[in-house]
């Protein structure tokens, strides 16, 4: 089992690390059909074979569903009411009733209600935000790795001086700038993750532009946008993919953080940070609310991460094996 | 190792250029100091007066080069709110941050190495997994969260600590500990994967295959040889803290340091404060960075001067 690394692909690029890993690609293109069939089997007893990887299917999956249907849940009651008299009520089991499971915040709005509620805006910004950065640093990491030269320097230094210099404080000052929104933190969040993704696809593509399939098309006269797209692209998906889920556990994190300091998801709608810096005045006496919103946070990063690190596991043995497999024939 | 150290400062000092003149086009080209600072049904005329007061009507060259020589001559500007320099106020708020920092490191420290060093020395038995999952509990839970539920379990319930504030040492616990369960969970991994690495390593398999034990082999062999990489993944967690747990916290813990006075400085709309503060957050993000290589440098000579 592969360890988590946290928000950290220097030292543990998913897939990256092994300089032999480009030699299982021999000869043929490895992209669309003979890989895949082979792969999802794969998958699938790999993961019937780890908890973690179960747990973390579970969870997410929960997390994802209460995220898409959550507003159609039968017997929850309606998260935006308000109710005075049941301003902070306890939850069941601290002399709380049925109604109102996980007790009231200081509205009177139903707990569960809000924390199902702010399920789906904690997905939603988290999807956005390293969708975006997965976009644009792929984009990056494709052009520096394939052309290299003028075009991988440029793009190199930007993205360590956007290392050294962490996008959460340039956030800071947009948010002051534009005013606190959900657009400024998804913005914020894929600032702060592109050269994630422009490093882990430049190094990759640097080591499979040599490779015969890549030769081969270019003898044929593909075109560079054609060979990206057709060679090079399918042969990144499952470590972009590893990727974007351990960016999403960050994303999610970054997320509630902006939204806990008001800088993010504003009033009218509901989000998990946001239900801790509401709830936080009321800590002395009214303990459910900031524990259960952070714990619903916890819980959904710890799903995902879980996830992550299984398909890091997955990655790590499929590569081993196929090194193996290949080394006879070479 | 002289000319190797002269260009990372050279190079230090590069990305500093390079990130304070980020936060310049930032507050001067995106947004406009003088609006930002008034509210907003401030009439034109009003917006003019300051916009004259703070210099902004001049060429915007002239503007950077002055941000550029106050910089150096550790001039941050004069902040809206409180009516003083900027740099004063910095100088004021930086130790706490600093000293809380320092606090986390130690926690950090202290949990991450033996929790390491025991999940590699019994790899995937079940020591290793329990590691794994104090790892990826405290991965995945906020800081700030964490932080709340110290304050109720130790603050309120148990009454053995100040709830938030600088008061006496042992307000500088629980805000350590917030911050450092998380990076103490991503160390531990690192640490342990570092170790697991270097015993695949044929010295370390020739070693047990005399008859060393595996732990033997760990602390006499295999330690010194990812010492350095115990700084660098030390180094980073301190990067971390830098830019984010440490406004988070200071703001959870009323923690008087640079990342609360960020927070406030966004609240009163003080931009100049605010530029203040994430040019000194990153200024001790290169610096850390820098700190890290001679580090590494110093306790392992084997490694490449680049």
């Amino acid at each position: 089992m592969s360890p988590p690394t946290g928000k950290t692909p220097a030292v543990n690029p998913p897939t990256v690390t092994d300089p032999a890993a480009p030699a299982t690609h021999s000869g043929l293109d490895p992209g669309a059909d003979s890989g895949e069939a082979r792969t999802l089997a794969d998958l699938r007893r790999h993961l019937l074979k780890s908890k973690a990887g179960m747990a973390g299917v579970a969870i997410t999956g929960l997390f994802a569903l209460t995220a898409i249907v959550g507003p159609w849940i039968p017997f929850i009651a309606d998260p935006a009411q308000q109710s005075l008299p049941d301003r902070l009520k306890p939850p069941v089991g601290w002399g709380g009733t049925w109604a109102h499971p996980l007790g009231t915040d200081q509205l009177g709005r139903d707990l569960l209600a809000r924390l199902i509620d702010g399920a789906r805006i904690s997905l939603l910004v988290g999807l956005a935000a390293v969708g975006l950065a997965a976009l644009i640093g792929t984009l990056l990491g494709l052009v520096a790795g394939y052309f290299g030269g003028w075009a991988d320097t440029v793009i190199s230094s930007v993205a360590d001086v956007q290392m050294a210099f962490p996008g959460v404080l340039a956030g800071l000052i947009f948010v002051l700038a534009f005013g606190p929104s959900v657009w400024i933190v998804i913005a914020v969040i894929a600032m702060s993750g592109w050269m994630v993704f422009t490093r882990v696809t430049r190094s990759l593509v640097f080591t499979l532009r040599t490779s015969l399939f890549v030769e081969a098309s270019e003898m044929s006269g593909a075109g560079s946008p054609r060979i990206m797209r057709r060679h090079l692209l399918p042969n990144l998906v499952s470590s972009l993919i590893t990727l974007i889920v351990l960016e999403l556990a960050a994303a999610i994190l970054s997320e509630s953080a902006f939204s806990f300091l008001g800088f993010g998801v504003q009033p009218p709608q509901s989000s998990w940070g946001l239900m801790i810096e509401q709830g936080r005045d009321y800590i002395t006496h009214a303990w459910w609310v900031v524990t259960f919103a952070g714990m619903a946070i916890a819980v959904a990063v710890l799903g995902v991460n879980l996830l992550s690190l299984w398909l890091q596991s997955f990655n790590d043995v499929a590569e081993r094996e196929q090194i193996i497999l290949d080394r006879p024939g070479m | 190792m002289l000319r190797w150290l002269i260009r990372r400062v050279i190079a230090a000092a590069l990305v500093v250029f390079v990130v304070t003149s980020l936060v310049f086009v930032l507050t001067h080209v995106f947004t406009d100091p003088a609006a930002v600072s008034l509210p907003l049904e401030a009439s034109e005329e009003l917006r003019e007066a300051r916009r004259e007061q703070l210099g902004l009507k001049r060429p915007l060259i002239e503007q950077y080069g002055e941000f550029a020589f106050g910089l150096v001559t550790g001039d941050l500007g004069e902040s809206f709110w409180q009516q003083r320099p900027a740099s004063e106020i910095v100088r004021e708020r930086l130790p706490a941050t600093l000293k809380l920092v320092g606090g986390s490191v130690v926690v950090t420290v202290i949990l991450a190495v033996p929790l390491g060093m025991l999940a590699a020395w019994r790899e995937r038995k079940f020591p290793d997994h329990a590691v794994l999952g104090f790892s990826m509990a405290f991965i995945s839970a906020p800081p700030f969260w964490i932080g709340y539920l110290l304050i109720i379990v130790f603050a309120v319930q148990l009454d053995w600590v100040p709830t938030f504030g600088s008061r006496g040492w042992t307000s500088i616990i629980l805000p350590s500990v917030a911050v450092g369960l998380a990076s103490a969970g991503r160390l531990a991994q690192m640490i342990r994967r570092a170790i697991v690495e270097e015993l695949r390593q044929p010295y370390a398999v020739t070693a047990q295959s005399r008859g060393f034990s595996r732990s033997y082999t760990i602390t006499h062999h295999v330690f010194r040889n990812v010492a350095s990489n115990f700084v660098t993944f030390t180094g980073w967690e301190m990067t971390r803290m830098f830019t984010g747990y440490t406004v988070v916290i200071e703001v959870v813990f009323s923690w008087p340091g640079v990342g609360l006075m960020a927070f406030n400085a966004i609240e009163q709309k003080d931009l100049i404060l605010l530029q203040a503060g994430v040019v000194v957050l990153a200024g001790l993000v290169v610096f850390t960075n820098l700190a890290i290589d001679v580090l590494r440098r110093t306790i392992d000579p084997r490694v490449e001067l680049r």
